[in-house]
């Protein structure tokens, strides 16, 4: 057994289940406080954002998506990114009422980064793609993905870079959230380019650049290593596709209504 | 990886000293685990899948020969070393009609000769699969200088389930030149881009 997913030498088998007690253990210590301090103020739609982006986490690193993503397909690793920096850090955001927020900022003195993460929006992009570029380098995931800790380096880093690439815009705290154009661009520049490159590099690659799962037992006779990679590299290019562009599309409508209330405001003056 | 490498590498010292070179020059450029001398091709007659007489050396004469011990039920290094050759003859097709790919299986009582051709079916057509009883087939396997392969029974076996044991087998491909010759081998965790490398390598010796 070992404490968190790891790449192994053995046939992979639907049911063969296995536990990840250090998994079990990060769900813990992201739920129990922050249910600890719903007591007496619990709000409905927080708490059911919340638990769900902790669930999916879960559900995420754990076997069977985390045990496939560590040593067995390509494709579910990029699973995992996706669901990590996409679905669960944007949920988990969300989750997190401001006055929660408020008190984690001042006990941890936060305020000034995140206020700087929120002017200059380079550098959560900057970041966000560094990490995906890090984290899809064959060097890096063949020398990460075959122990515990590099795969918790991994998802870590994911998660890590998620919530910093979705904080400027979701964010609870309303005087450190980007709107209207900014916030606009900075989607659309932070998720619409850099994938493209790795992407591109999964679908039309002759050969299967990780060897930690090219030479791993195949999971499907159907499903080759190549194949394997190929969707993988799709959905690094058009995974982040309906979320990112959901939100654009979202926040462009929110600053066009709020454009046309001004409006309305100084026309009415 | 690295592990299923050293032991690949163990084992071709092993098949390296105990096989008799013949003086031949191993080119270079191969990244397979390559021999100090040469060796030459094993002697051995098996039964193909058709059911005929297979002699090993006169059947492969000339061609690129790619020679595995494996077994049918294996869960791992079998599907895994097939898969990979297969993958690169369709990536690489004029490497696919220049090999001959041939498959022993060591599990003598359940790899039959049907069992073995639906198996290999999966992975390319072409490959031949060669079958024995238990004599002959470690014959086979002395006459290959690897290790004979033998059976292991799982901790979950009992009475009701007999047939739930596995074979510990030479994971390696054993690569033939068309000249009859050997100068490298292949352990499990070789990739793809290394295979066309010294497929291509090995192709032109003696063609």
């Amino acid at each position: 057994m070992t404490w968190w997913c790891t790449a192994l030498d053995e046939a992979w088998s639907w049911s063969r289940w296995r536990p990840y007690p250090g998994v079990w253990a990060m769900i813990g210590l992201l739920v129990v406080p922050y249910f600890w301090n719903m007591r007496g103020r619990f709000e409905r739609r927080h708490a059911l954002l919340f638990g769900g982006g902790a669930l999916l986490l879960w559900l995420t690193t754990d076997w069977p998506i985390g045990t496939l993503g560590a040593g067995y397909l390509a494709s579910a690793h990029m699973l995992q990114y996706l669901l990590y920096t996409m679905v669960v850090a944007p949920l988990l955001i969300l989750g997190v009422p401001e006055w929660m927020a408020r008190r984690l900022v001042a006990r941890f003195r936060l305020y000034r980064v995140l206020g700087f993460l929120s002017r200059g929006l380079w550098l959560p992009a900057l970041a966000f793609n560094l990490v995906l570029i890090a984290t899809h380098v064959p060097a890096t995931v063949d020398g990460l993905r075959q122990g515990p800790f590099g795969n918790f380096a991994i998802d870590l880093a994911w998660l890590g870079a998620g919530l910093v690439m979705w904080l400027p815009v979701l964010g609870p705290l309303p005087e450190l959230r980007r709107r209207g154009l900014a916030a606009i661009g900075y989607l659309f520049f932070a998720t619409g380019f850099v994938p493209i490159v790795p992407g591109s590099f999964l679908t039309f690659a002759s050969f299967p650049l990780y060897e930690t799962y090219e030479t791993a037992p195949r999971v499907n006779e159907f499903l080759t290593a190549i194949n394997d990679q190929r969707i993988a590299g799709l959905a690094m290019k058009l995974g982040a596709v309906p979320i990112a562009w959901g939100m654009i599309a979202l926040l462009f409508f929110r600053w066009q209504r709020e454009e046309e209330t001004a409006q309305l405001a100084e026309l009415s003056h | 990886m690295r592990g299923r490498r050293l032991i690949g590498l163990g084992l071709s010292v092993a098949i390296g000293a105990a096989a008799c070179g013949s003086g031949s020059e191993v080119p270079s450029g191969l990244q397979g685990f390559t021999y100090a001398e040469r060796v030459a091709k094993p002697d051995f007659v098996l039964t193909d899948t058709g059911g005929n007489s297979f002699d090993f050396q006169e059947e492969t004469k000339g061609r690129l020969t790619l020679l595995f011990f494996g077994y049918v039920n294996c869960p791992d290094v079998c599907p895994v070393q097939l898969g990979q050759l297969s993958q690169v003859f369709a990536s690489h097709p004029d490497l696919g009609r220049a090999a001959t790919v041939v498959f022993v299986g060591v599990d003598h009582a359940r790899d039959t000769p049907e069992a073995v051709r639906a198996y290999l079916d999966k992975f390319d057509s072409r490959f031949i699969g060669l079958v024995g009883d238990a004599t002959s087939l470690e014959a086979a396997q002395l006459a290959a200088a690897i290790p004979v392969a033998y059976r292991e029974q799982l901790p979950e076996v009992d009475e009701e389930n007999p047939q739930f044991y596995t074979y510990a087998h030479a994971g390696t491909v054993l690569a033939f030149a068309p000249d009859g010759y050997s100068y490298s081998t292949y352990p499990m965790g070789v990739r793809q881009s290394e295979w066309v490398n010294d497929l291509t390598i090995l192709a032109d010796i003696g063609a």
